[in-house]
C-alpha cells in the first residue's frame, strides 16, 4: 500500500515538474509556434494528472478536445497566417516585464499557498469503482446538470456562427 | 496529496497570469488564458475526487466545452486582426484609449 | 366732516396732477405745453387756495382740521394711523408753503418754457408739493418721515434734472447720500422712541404725553439723533456740503426746494418736537451752537463766491443757522417767523437770479455779468429790495424777524451766540451787497448781451412782484410790542416758547445798533465793489475761497477710502482671490484628469495588469486583516 502511495507521489512530482516547466517555456518563447508546442506538453501532463485522481473520462476528454482540437486549431492558424519574423512584435523589455509581474503576483500566490498548507484537507481516495468513469459522469451530467448542458450547446452554436461571420471577407 | 494538487493549481494559475500580462504577442496571451482555465480544471477535479462527487467532473467538462467555443472565436479574431493590421502586437489596438481623444 | 375733505383734497390734488402729467409724458410724444401748464397750475393752485382758507380758519376761529384716512399698521400695541392734522403749526406751515409753491410754479412755467422735459419737470414738482404737504400735515412721526424721505427723493431727481451732464447726477447723488446720513439719525431716534414709549401709541400727542417717562440720558440721545436728521435736511455744519452742489438743478428747483420749503423741514421738525427739546436743555444749546457756527461759516464763505446761485445757497445755510440759533435757545415762534419771511425774500432772490441767468444765455459768474442794470431794470429793483430785506434794514420784513432773533439771543444771556449772530448778519450784508454792486453798479462788460425778450418773461415777473410785496410787508404779521404790534403769529402758534424779558430800551438800543452797523457795512461794500474792478482782482484761491477745504476734507477722509476699499474688494478679493482660486481648482482638475487618463491607454494588457494589482492588494489586505485567525 505504501509503495503505491509513494509511487503515486513520484509520478505526481514528475508530472507536476513537467507541467510547470513547459508552461514557463510557453510564456517565455519568442516565436508562437514554440509556445504552442510547449503548451501541448503542458496539456498532456495535466491530463495525466487528471488520470492520477481516477478521473478517467476527463483524462480522455482533455487529450481529445484540448490537446487534440484546440491546440491543433491554434497550430493550424499559426501556420496559416504565415507569420514572419517582422510580423512579430519586438518585445524589448520582455524579461523585465516577466520579472516584474512575477514579483507582483508573488504575494498573491504566497498567501494562497500558505492558506492551503495551513488547512487540514487530505485526499482520501477511497471511493467506489465507478467514480470518474464515463458512466458516472454521464449520469450526473444528464440528471443534475442538464440545463447547463443545453446552454452549452447553444453556446457552441453561437460560437460556430460567430466565427464564420467574423472572418468573412467583405466582397 | 490534495494539498499538492491545489498548490500546483495555484502555481499554474500564477504562471498563466504572468504570461497574460507580460507578453505582447496576442497568441501567447491567448494561450496563457487557456493555461488559466486548465489550472482551474485541475483544482476542480482534485477536490471532486476528494469529495466523491461527480459534479466537479461535469463542471470541468463544461469548462472545456466553453474553452473550445472561445478558441474558435479567438482564432477567427486573429485572422481578421492579422489581415487588418499585419502585426501581432497587442499594443497597437488602442483606439479606445485616451490618446485618440481630442 | 367737511374739514377733513378739504385736507384730503389739499393733499391729493398735487398728487393727482403729478400722476396725470406723468401719464401724458410717457404716452404721447407731442403734447401742447399749455396742457401740462394747466394741469400743474391747477394742482398747486387749488391746494394753495385751500391752504389759505385753512390758515384763515385756524387763525381767526382756532379751528382744528383732522382727517383720518386709514389705519396702516396694527400690531399688538403698535399702531400707525394715517391721519392728517392741521393744527396751528401745521396751518402756519401750509400758509407759506402752498402759496409760495404756487407762485414758483407759475415762475417755473416761464423759466422752463423751452425745455424739452417740461412734463417730467412738473411731474416732479407737483410730487414734491405732495410730499411736503404730507410732511407738514402728518399726525405721527412715521408719516412725517415718509414725507421727509419723499422730498429728499424729489430733490435728488430735480437736482439731477439735466442728467446729460454727469456732474449734475453727482450733485444729486451727493444730496441724497448726505441726506441719508441725516435720515439715519432720525430713524434711530424714532426707533429709540418706539422702544421706550411705543406701547402708548405713536402719534405726536401720544408721544409728548409719555415723554416724561423716559430717563434723561436717553431723552438727550433721542433729541440729538433727531437733530442729526435736521442737520442733514437743513444743511447745517457738518452736513451742509450738498446744498451748494445742489445749485446744479434748474433755478425754480433751487427757489422752491432749497430756499423756501425742503430745507425748512428741519426747522419744522425741531419746532414740532418742541416739548422734547424743552426737556433737554443741553441738546438745545448744542443746536444753537451748531446754528451759530453754520451761520458764521457760510456767511464768510459766501463773501468769496462768484456764482450767483452759490452765493445764495450759502446765504440759505447762513439764514437757517439763524433759525436754529433761535430754536436752540427756546424761541420757537421767533425761529418760525424768520422761516416765514425767509421763504419770501429768498424765493424772490432766487427767482431774480434765475431771470438773470435765463436772460444772459445761462451765464452765472458775477464777474462776467457786471453792469446789467440797464438791461434788466425790473429785476434790478426786485433784487435790490431782496438784498435790503436780507440785510434786515427796517422796515422790511426780515428786519422784524431777524432782529427778533437777535433780541432773543441777547436776552438769553448767551453773549457768544449773540456776537456770532451779529457777525453773521454783518457778513450777510457784505456778501449780498457785494453781489448787488458788482452786478448792477459797474460798468457794462461786453460779455453781457441780452437775449431778446419773450412772452414767458411775464410769467416770471409777476410772481416775483408778489414776492417782493410780501418781503416788504410780511413783517406786519408778527410785530413786537414796541412797534404797536401784537405778536400775532406767536400767539397763534402757541408753542412752548421760553419767555424772555427784555426791556424796551434795550430793544431799541439793540435794533438801532444793528441797523447802523449794517448800513456801515453796506457803505464799505459800495466803496469796495461799485464801479471798479476789485472783483476781478480778488484771488479765488486761499482758505475762504475754497470753502475752508471742507469738501476736500470729506473727499479725503470719507469718499476716497470707501472708493479704495471697494476697488480693493473688486480687484483683489473678487477678481484675484475668488476667481483665480476657482480657476486654479478647475485647471488642476483638468491636469489631474489628464494625468489619470494616461492609465487609460486602450491596451487591454494594462487593464489586466490593473486588475491584478487590485486583486493582489485586496489579498494582502485580507491576509493582514485575518492574520490573527490563521
Amino acid at each position: 500500500m505504501r509503495s503505491i502511495a509513494l509511487q503515486n507521489e513520484i509520478i505526481f512530482l514528475i508530472l507536476a515538474v513537467l507541467a510547470v516547466v513547459s508552461s514557463i517555456v510557453m510564456i517565455t518563447a519568442h516565436r508562437p509556434i514554440d509556445s504552442a508546442l510547449s503548451f501541448i506538453v503542458t496539456l498532456i501532463s495535466v491530463a495525466a494528472l487528471f488520470g492520477l485522481v481516477n478521473a478517467t473520462f476527463l483524462f480522455v476528454v482533455q487529450i481529445i478536445i484540448y490537446a487534440g482540437a484546440i491546440l491543433t486549431l491554434i497550430l493550424f492558424i499559426i501556420m496559416f497566417l504565415n507569420i514572419k519574423d517582422e510580423n512579430l512584435p519586438d518585445e524589448k523589455y520582455k524579461n523585465l516585464w516577466l520579472l516584474g509581474t512575477t514579483l507582483l503576483i508573488l504575494p498573491f500566490s504566497a498567501i494562497l499557498i500558505h492558506l492551503i498548507l495551513k488547512s487540514d484537507i487530505a485526499l482520501n481516495s477511497a471511493t467506489d469503482e465507478s467514480f470518474g468513469t464515463i458512466k458516472d459522469v454521464g449520469l450526473t451530467l444528464f440528471s443534475q446538470w442538464v440545463l447547463p448542458f443545453e446552454l452549452v450547446s447553444i453556446l457552441l452554436l453561437v460560437a460556430l456562427v460567430g466565427s464564420v461571420t467574423l472572418s468573412k471577407r467583405n466582397d | 496529496m490534495l494539498k499538492a494538487y491545489m498548490i500546483l493549481s495555484i502555481i499554474l494559475f500564477s504562471i498563466g497570469m504572468v504570461g497574460l500580462i507580460s507578453r505582447r504577442n496576442i497568441i501567447v496571451i491567448y494561450m496563457s488564458i487557456e493555461l488559466l482555465l486548465n489550472a482551474v480544471n485541475l483544482s476542480l477535479i482534485a477536490i471532486s475526487g476528494d469529495l466523491g462527487d461527480s459534479s466537479g467532473h461535469v463542471m470541468s467538462l463544461i469548462i472545456i466545452a466553453i474553452a473550445a467555443a472561445e478558441a474558435a472565436l479567438f482564432m477567427s479574431l486573429f485572422v481578421v486582426l492579422f489581415r487588418k493590421k499585419g502585426s501581432l502586437d497587442a499594443n497597437i489596438f488602442d483606439i479606445l484609449g485616451s490618446k485618440h481623444e481630442s | 366732516m367737511s374739514h377733513s375733505i378739504l385736507l384730503n383734497i389739499l393733499l391729493l390734488s398735487p398728487l393727482t396732477s403729478a400722476f396725470l402729467i406723468f401719464l401724458l409724458t410717457i404716452s404721447t410724444r407731442y403734447t401742447k405745453q399749455t396742457l401740462y401748464t394747466f394741469l400743474a397750475l391747477s394742482g398747486s393752485g387749488s391746494s394753495a387756495v385751500i391752504a389759505l382758507y385753512i390758515s384763515y380758519m385756524s387763525y381767526f376761529e382756532h379751528k382744528l382740521f383732522v382727517s383720518h384716512l386709514f389705519t396702516w399698521l396694527n400690531i399688538s400695541d403698535f399702531t400707525i394711523e394715517v391721519t392728517l392734522k392741521a393744527d396751528a403749526l401745521g396751518s402756519f406751515m401750509l400758509l407759506f408753503v402752498a402759496p409760495v409753491g404756487f407762485l414758483i410754479h407759475i415762475y417755473a412755467t416761464g423759466y422752463m418754457h423751452k425745455d424739452k422735459s417740461y412734463g417730467r419737470f412738473f411731474t416732479y414738482f407737483n410730487l414734491f408739493i405732495f410730499f411736503m404737504f404730507l410732511l407738514v400735515l402728518a399726525d405721527n412721526p412715521i408719516l412725517m418721515f415718509i414725507g421727509w424721505e419723499g422730498v429728499g427723493l424729489i430733490s435728488y431727481l430735480l437736482i439731477g434734472f439735466y442728467f446729460d451732464d454727469i456732474k449734475n447726477t453727482y450733485a444729486g447723488n451727493k444730496a441724497f447720500i448726505v441726506n441719508r446720513v441725516g435720515d439715519f439719525g432720525f430713524l434711530s431716534a424714532l426707533m429709540l422712541l418706539f422702544i421706550e414709549i411705543g406701547s402708548g401709541g405713536f402719534s405726536y400727542h401720544a408721544i409728548f404725553s409719555n415723554l416724561s417717562s423716559i430717563e434723561s440720558p436717553m431723552l438727550s440721545l433721542i433729541a440729538l439723533l433727531l437733530f442729526v436728521g435736521a442737520m442733514g435736511k437743513s444743511a447745517q455744519l457738518p452736513l451742509f456740503v450738498w446744498l451748494p452742489d445742489a445749485m446744479a438743478g434748474p433755478t425754480p428747483v433751487s427757489a422752491l426746494i432749497h430756499a423756501a420749503t425742503m430745507v425748512t423741514a428741519g426747522i419744522y421738525m425741531v419746532a414740532r418736537f418742541a416739548p422734547l427739546y424743552t426737556l433737554t436743555g443741553d441738546v438745545s444749546l448744542l443746536i444753537a451752537y451748531v446754528g451759530a457756527f453754520s451761520a458764521l461759516f457760510a456767511a464768510i464763505v459766501a463773501t468769496r463766491q462768484y456764482d450767483i446761485k452759490k452765493i445764495l445757497a450759502y446765504s440759505t445755510i447762513s439764514q437757517l443757522g439763524f433759525m436754529f440759533m433761535a430754536l436752540g435757545v427756546g424761541a420757537y415762534s421767533t425761529a418760525l417767523f424768520h422761516m416765514f419771511t425767509h421763504a419770501f425774500f429768498k424765493g424772490l432772490l432766487f427767482m431774480g437770479a434765475g431771470a438773470i441767468i435765463v436772460a444772459f444765455h445761462h451765464k452765472q459768474d458775477i464777474r462776467e455779468l457786471r453792469g446789467i442794470r440797464k438791461s434788466v431794470p425790473t429785476v434790478f429793483i426786485m433784487m435790490l429790495i431782496g438784498s435790503l430785506t436780507i440785510s434786515a434794514i427796517p422796515p422790511l420784513s426780515a428786519f422784524v424777524s431777524k432782529d427778533a432773533i437777535m433780541n432773543v439771543l441777547y436776552a438769553s444771556h448767551h453773549l457768544d451766540l449773540f456776537l456770532m449772530a451779529l457777525l453773521s448778519s454783518l457778513f450777510t450784508a457784505l456778501y449780498m451787497f457785494r453781489m448787488l454792486f458788482v452786478l448792477f453798479f459797474s460798468e457794462t462788460t461786453h460779455e453781457a448781451t441780452l437775449e431778446p425778450s419773450r412772452n414767458s418773461v411775464k410769467s416770471m415777473i409777476y410772481p416775483m412782484a408778489i414776492l417782493t410785496l410780501l418781503s416788504i410787508f410780511a413783517g406786519m404779521l408778527n410785530l413786537p410790542e414796541i412797534f404797536g404790534g401784537n405778536l400775532h403769529i406767536s400767539y397763534w402758534l402757541d408753542l412752548a416758547d421760553r419767555h424772555f424779558v427784555l426791556s424796551h430800551t434795550n430793544e431799541i438800543v439793540l435794533m438801532s445798533g444793528n441797523t447802523l452797523l449794517i448800513l456801515s457795512v453796506i457803505f464799505y461794500a459800495y466803496k469796495r465793489y461799485a464801479y471798479n474792478d476789485t472783483i476781478l482782482k480778488e484771488s479765488n484761491t486761499g482758505f475762504v475761497a475754497n470753502k475752508f477745504y471742507i469738501d476736500a476734507l470729506y473727499n479725503m477722509i470719507i469718499v476716497k477710502p470707501l472708493y479704495l476699499l471697494s476697488v480693493f474688494f473688486d480687484r483683489k478679493i473678487s477678481h484675484e482671490l475668488i476667481d483665480n482660486t476657482i480657476d486654479l481648482m478647475a485647471f488642476n482638475y483638468r491636469k489631474l484628469g489628464k494625468f489619470f487618463s494616461i492609465l487609460e491607454n486602450g491596451n487591454v494588457r494594462f487593464y489586466a495588469l490593473y486588475m491584478l494589482i487590485g486583486l493582489v492588494l485586496g489579498f494582502i489586505y485580507l491576509f493582514l486583516l485575518l492574520k490573527a485567525m490563521l
